[in-house]
């Protein structure tokens, strides 16, 4: 078992402790993410309860709506963690009180795990990952 | 953040709850992404209007501002419906409609003008220089890229705080520093024909903001492109050209690209061949003038054969113009919804191909409907359904 500290610019800040989901792309909420499920489309993967790290937000303004929708329905991820930010995911994770952090870009590209834990502290500025 | 006397009142409830709320979201969205500052805006446009994309979640949050006294403090357009407003279209699911209904008396007793369009900027075309508050992905990338007048990628409850206060937050795309284009595309004539395919590239293949050469299209055309792009990729804005007005913008190139044919064919599916067809326009929806071409055409050509459909999708307000045109599209078989589109709604019936000019409905529908497609030029739609 390894941990990796990072430096996180914290958008949105509040306790995460959770599975690491990564998806090396971007993703619309609207379209790409099921709300009523918590799960994301291309993968079909569960985002509900995780640390879903991905590049950052695309396509539909709707997408504010869907991450309000996932809380709404008990589906919310536990944090976002991003490398490039987006007005459509920061109102999205404001109304919805979902911890939005941003990372370096390149990071996701360069990660050599696929799964980990990734916790955070509210007020801290860094997310810690601990993967085997 | 730097607040006004009036606008800490807002934020501080003096206005009432629905006021505070919609401050909040400003505020909150604006420090997040570096706004030291408000500004006014000249119209906001509300996304996030249907429900068969919003759900009971979106409903509840829209009917909460209204009952708590939300009202627009500035000009306000909203996008389109799930329902066909027209209620003659055979083909968009007519079955959310009460839902939809607590939706729109909502938004029409906040004060906000039912246009139920994705293209509000037919209803008032901003002037350059204005400050907007626009959700609906491709009607800000027009706002910004054709009319030089400035628009963030507004989430859609952050259009409708906007809509609310008058106000959004300093940051992005308002800063003249911010508008600088560093991809300078050069647009092989091959790939200007297929403006749907032209923009899902540019979606999946650059993330700054590009500078398009040779690509000089008529505002019908632009919108598609630029609607794709924003679907595939994050655009807001792209500089165009001799479009795009020239103090809107600048350009400082980091890299030069060059985009032909062969780069979109990956974009553009299979030519139907047997099956049932589903053409369709108007993603985003047809201006008049796109609805009297269609309709010259399909007049000529008479009924449609087959089992093959058309659709399109026009603003609520060209249907009640030209409503003797919508009916004479029908008795030929054409359906024609107005103030809504396939993307916010549900389709009554299955088909085996999509055939359209739009790349937007194309990445969005296409996941919607597992379906397969062909994305070509408008006159090619209208050649396969007639075939």
């Amino acid at each position: 078992m390894s941990t990796l500290r990072l430096q996180v610019k914290v958008l949105v800040d509040g306790d995460c402790r959770a599975p690491l989901y990564l998806y090396n792309g971007y993703v619309s909420f609207f379209g790409e993410v099921d709300p009523v499920n918590g799960l994301h489309r291309a993968t079909g993967e569960g985002i509900s309860g995780k640390a879903f790290a991905f590049k950052g937000g695309r396509g539909s303004t709707v997408g504010s709506y869907v991450i309000y929708a996932l809380k709404y329905y008990g589906k919310q991820p536990a944090c976002l963690l991003v490398e490039e930010v987006e007005p459509i995911i920061v109102t999205g994770c404001v109304m919805a009180d979902i911890p939005l952090f941003q990372v370096e870009k390149g990071f996701l590209s360069k990660i050599g795990f696929k799964r980990g834990l990734l916790v955070h502290e509210r007020g801290s500025n860094y997310v810690e990952i601990e993967y085997e | 953040m730097f607040l006004t006397r009036e606008q800490e009142r807002m934020l501080n409830g003096e206005y009432g709850w629905a006021v505070a709320k919609a401050m909040a979201i400003i505020v909150k969205t604006g420090e997040v992404l570096g706004a030291s500052r408000l500004v006014e805006i000249s119209h906001a446009h509300v996304s996030g209007v249907s429900y068969t994309n919003i759900l009971d979640p979106g409903l509840d949050f829209v009917r909460r501002l209204f009952l708590s006294g939300g009202r627009a403090r500035v000009y306000t357009t909203i996008n389109p419906g799930c329902v066909d407003y027209s209620g003659l279209s055979s083909l968009i699911d007519g079955s959310f409609n009460e839902k939809q209904a607590v939706i729109d008396e909502s938004l029409i007793r906040m004060g906000f003008k039912p246009v139920f369009t994705c293209i509000p900027y037919y209803h008032r075309p901003p002037s350059q220089g204005e400050f907007l508050a626009w959700g609906e992905s491709s009607a800000i990338a027009v706002a910004n890229s054709y009319y030089g007048a400035s628009s963030n990628r507004e989430g859609g409850p952050l259009a409708l705080a906007a809509a609310l206060t008058g106000y959004t937050y300093y940051a992005g795309l308002h800063i003249p520093e911010n508008r600088v284009a560093r991809v300078v595309v050069r647009v092989d004539p091959s790939a200007s024909r297929n403006p749907g395919a032209l923009g899902l590239w540019i979606g999946e293949n650059i993330r700054e903001i590009p500078l398009l050469k040779g690509f000089n299209p008529p505002l019908w055309d632009l919108k598609i492109m630029l609607a794709a792009s924003a679907a595939s990729g994050s655009h807001a804005f792209i500089a165009v050209e001799k479009i795009t007005p020239r103090g809107f913008y600048k350009v400082d190139p980091l890299e030069k690209v060059e985009v032909e044919w062969r780069d979109l064919e990956k974009y553009i599916g299979l030519e139907p061949s047997g099956g049932s067809v589903l053409g369709y326009l108007g993603c985003p929806h047809l201006h008049p003038w796109e609805f009297h071409l269609v309709y010259e055409y399909v007049k000529r050509r008479g009924r449609l054969p087959g089992r093959n459909r058309l659709l399109l999708t026009i603003p609520l307000e060209v249907y009640e113009r030209y409503r003797d045109k919508v009916l004479y599209l029908r008795s030929l078989g054409v359906d024609v919804a107005a103030g809504t589109c396939p993307v916010v709604s549900r389709l009554t019936r299955r088909f085996d191909h999509l055939v359209t000019n739009s790349g937007k409905a194309v990445f969005y529908l296409s996941k919607q409907l597992k379906i397969n497609y062909y994305l070509t030029e408008t006159r090619r739609v209208l050649e396969i359904v007639y075939a």
